[in-house]
């Protein structure tokens, strides 16, 4: 890029960065709040352990973001995960290979976000609905899969899961990689900006020689393979598959992530940055709560409030444009 | 010429004195005063941007002056409620029923009668059939408001705000994309609205309309009024020159060369009862106008062109070759671009900067992977100066332009991707008569670059400045066909009505 683009490009990102400064300043304050409030917060080994928490969360919601953005919805992303997890303890406990069982998981991730992507593409089932549906069956073929037990690993992929490269952990790595490319897909990418026109105005877009049909299924194929990889990741961290792995909980998390990010449910308007503050913001409300050991009841009580307060505020903030 | 307003101000309804409105530095009012009689049409004119819309929004409460006052019989309404309370009502150009629901209960929406918990349905219908038929309009009760035409819509809400006991009734462009027929029938309910005492402001941007409807006219140029007055103190040249601030003139250009190849050739071509047996046939570099479909006959046409919709029967060629009907890809490829007349529905993304719609289509047919933000710049310049797109700030979301601006960038996103032969829906919707002028100079441009022009437009002026032919429809067939050369302005209106030709 020439210096002459460059400087062409520069205006348009300030304002963005600014659009989530409300969203940091709530963070900065609560990082703040944490560290005088415990003593443990601020040691590096309790933010490492953070970052490594979130970073599943962080790979689902980067798919929904996208997704999104388009317009789309993908509830059934917590249950792609169980399958994924449930499938890949399974193959890996019966003694196939990491490569195999890393390609056949997802794969199979994969073909369940396009078949959602067909049913809300071909039939016009609203996509809360339809994906709500297989969120729910998938839950059950998960349990199915493991049998209702938890499924052990053992030292499988416990390089990804407790693995650290210049004292990060691994799986930090991937999602940062996951959050970096759906960020530059979104905004150098024709398909990326295809999602922004399918979600502002899908007939315009229709109307403008977008391949409507073929961005949709991409896009519940990617949600479906982001889900897929989100699966392994989890496995290799809890080093086992029991019932409850993934499922509607990981699901609400993300969504909720996202939604604090300020991508819109209507569609049209996401950021990958706002994404990533949303899930830091849960990461470390949930993560201070522990510390100062409040009853598990009240962090579900907070991570409710959390985003009704975020909810409401993004819609204030639009509002006054 | 400045204000002669006010020497009847005693009668005032609604009086508003030296109102000035800024938003964020920029003023919008400076020392606006007007005077609305009862019994009296009074018409608001200017252009996109001029301050018409700030000025309605403060005579409806919905915005309060920075200094300067608004008085509606002695009192001054803070917000939306009070004013209606007094009697102020908007008709938006946005329809507002709820389109779901029956005639008879958006008549009586918000005040429905009822016996305890239950609903009178009996009283609703006959207080909403009153209502209507208290303003001469025959429309059926217990219709559902979203199978109406737009006209019919725009009664029923007027019908529903007299009801209200609205006094002073607001009328926010009621005849923009309605054919003759149905923009008639709206002049007509605006004069008895009149005849019954209401104080009508009526905004719109057809100069000849209002020079035959409105009693008394104020116009606004950047927020200031430039002249007010009797409508029969002024004319039109006199009202453009207050509008615009210069002389804007706008005539049918000569053609040079007799055109001969067909670009755009209709056959026969079917849509249930809007569309039957429909050919027309238009040369390279000829523009050709279908009047008189407005609303859906005329968005069918957009429909079946632009392959959205599959027709029952029929072809549509370009330069003699056949287009596979019902594919959006196929008509692009073909070299067709349809212009669509609902900007907001079909035309642009509104949340997408102003570059990125200019070149939406463009990229998309080119095939583009990536995106890169400095050469989408560099490729939108050209159009935007072409086009004279004006903004503020440099590439905004293009929802925060003004109408005429929007529609300049819509012309632009599909005109500018090299056509074969275009389709255009009511292309000056909206926009005021320096924008329109300078977009029938663009059409003109179009055709003289060789490129097959149908235009299916509802307004006669419109057609009469910028086809060659005009071909005349009523209830979906072709009624008649004119040289535009050969025929009157008011000959063709009446053609259309369906009054014979002498």
């Amino acid at each position: 890029m020439t210096t002459e683009t460059a400087a062409r490009t520069l205006p348009r990102v300030t304002p963005r960065s600014f659009q989530h400064a409300g969203l940091l300043v709530v963070l900065v304050l609560i990082v703040a709040y944490a560290g005088v409030a415990t003593d443990s917060f601020l040691s590096s080994n309790n933010l490492i352990n953070v970052l490594r928490q979130v970073s599943v969360v962080a790979v689902i919601a980067a798919g929904l973001t996208l997704l999104m953005t388009a317009g789309g919805m993908d509830f059934s992303m917590g249950g792609n995960v169980a399958v994924t997890t449930a499938v890949a303890a399974q193959l890996l406990a019966h003694g196939r290979p990491a490569w195999l069982t890393l390609l056949v998981s997802i794969a199979l991730a994969i073909v369940i976000g396009l078949v959602n992507g067909a049913v809300v593409t071909f039939t016009g089932v609203a996509p809360f609905v339809a994906t709500l549906a297989t969120a729910t069956l998938l839950d059950g073929v998960a349990l199915l899969v493991i049998d209702g037990m938890s499924v052990s690993i053992g030292e499988h992929l416990s390089t990804l899961g407790n693995g650290r490269t210049l004292g990060l952990p691994n799986l930090v790595f991937v999602a940062v990689l996951v959050l970096g490319l759906t960020a530059l897909v979104m905004r150098y990418t024709t398909f990326g900006r295809d999602a922004f026109a399918i979600g502002g105005n899908e007939d315009v877009a229709r109307l403008s020689g977008i391949n409507v049909v073929r961005d949709k299924l991409l896009l519940y194929g990617l949600a479906g393979a982001l889900a897929g990889l989100a699966g392994i990741m989890l496995l290799s961290r809890l080093a086992a598959s029991s019932p409850g792995t993934g499922g509607l909980q990981l699901q609400l998390t993300a969504v909720a992530a996202v939604v604090i990010g300020g991508t819109s449910l209507a569609g049209g308007r996401g950021t990958v940055g706002g994404t990533v503050l949303g899930v830091l913001l849960l990461g470390v409300v949930a993560n201070v709560l522990n510390l100062l050991q409040i009853s598990s009841y009240y962090q579900q009580i907070s991570v409710g409030a959390v985003l009704l307060i975020a909810a409401i505020a993004n819609l204030v903030r639009r509002r006054r444009h | 010429m400045e204000r002669t307003a006010g020497m009847r101000a005693e009668e005032a309804v609604l009086r508003v004195r030296d109102v000035t409105k800024s938003f964020g530095g920029a003023a919008a009012l400076k020392g606006v005063s007007a005077d609305f009689l009862p019994g009296e049409v009074h018409a608001l004119m200017g252009m996109n941007g001029a301050g018409k819309s700030t000025l309605v929004q403060i005579l409806s409460g919905v915005l309060s002056p920075d200094s300067g006052h608004l008085e509606i019989g002695g009192h001054t309404p803070r917000n939306p409620r009070q004013a209606r309370r007094l009697g102020v009502s908007v008709v938006p150009q946005r329809r507002e029923l709820v389109m779901t629901l029956t005639v008879a209960e958006n008549i009586m929406l918000g005040d429905l009668p009822t016996s305890g918990p239950v609903v009178r349905w009996r009283s609703i219908r006959q207080t909403a059939r009153d209502a209507l038929h208290a303003l001469g309009l025959e429309i059926d009760v217990d219709a559902v408001a979203g199978d109406l035409t737009v006209a019919e819509q725009t009664m029923v809400e007027v019908a529903r705000e007299v009801r209200r006991g609205g006094r002073v009734l607001i009328l926010d462009e009621p005849t923009a994309c309605l054919g003759p027929e149905a923009a008639t029938q709206i002049r007509e309910l605006v004069t008895r609205l009149r005849d019954s005492g209401v104080a009508v402001v009526f905004i719109s941007h057809h100069i000849s309309e209002v020079l035959g409807l409105a009693d008394r006219i104020t116009v606004l140029r950047d927020g200031r009024v430039t002249w007010s007055g009797l409508a029969k103190e002024t004319d039109e040249r006199g009202l453009v020159r207050d509008m615009v601030g210069r002389d804007v003139v706008s005539r049918r250009p000569a053609r040079t060369a007799e055109p001969s190849e067909v670009g755009l050739s209709i056959r026969r071509l079917c849509q249930g009862r809007f569309i039957e047996d429909f050919d027309i046939e238009v040369r390279r570099g000829e523009i050709v106008a279908v009047l008189g479909p407005a609303g859906d006959a005329q968005s069918r046409l957009f429909d079946l062109l632009s392959g959205r919709r599959r027709p029952e029967s029929g072809t549509v060629s370009i330069a003699g070759r056949a287009i596979r009907s019902g594919s959006i890809d196929r008509s692009l490829a073909g070299g067709l671009r349809c212009v669509t007349g609902d900007r907001r529905r079909l035309g642009l993304i509104p949340g997408l900067t102003v570059d990125e719609n200019l070149l939406l289509a463009q990229d998309r047919l080119d095939r583009r992977k990536l995106h890169r933000w400095g050469r989408l710049a560099e490729r939108a310049a050209p159009l935007r100066d072409d086009y004279r797109v004006v903004s503020l700030v440099r590439n905004p979301p293009v929802e925060q332009l003004s109408g005429g601006n929007q529609q300049k960038v819509l012309l632009a996103k599909w005109l500018g991707t090299g056509p074969a032969a275009v389709l255009l829906e009511d292309p000056t919707n909206g926009v005021d008569v320096a924008a329109m002028a300078e977009i029938h100079t663009l059409v003109d441009a179009l055709a003289a670059e060789g490129v097959a022009v149908l235009l299916a437009s509802s307004s006669a002026e419109e057609v009469m400045r910028l086809a060659d032919r005009v071909v005349v429809v009523r209830d979906g067939r072709r009624v008649a066909e004119h040289r535009v050369d050969d025929i009157t302005r008011d000959e063709l209106i009446a053609t259309t009505l369906g009054g014979a030709l002498r």
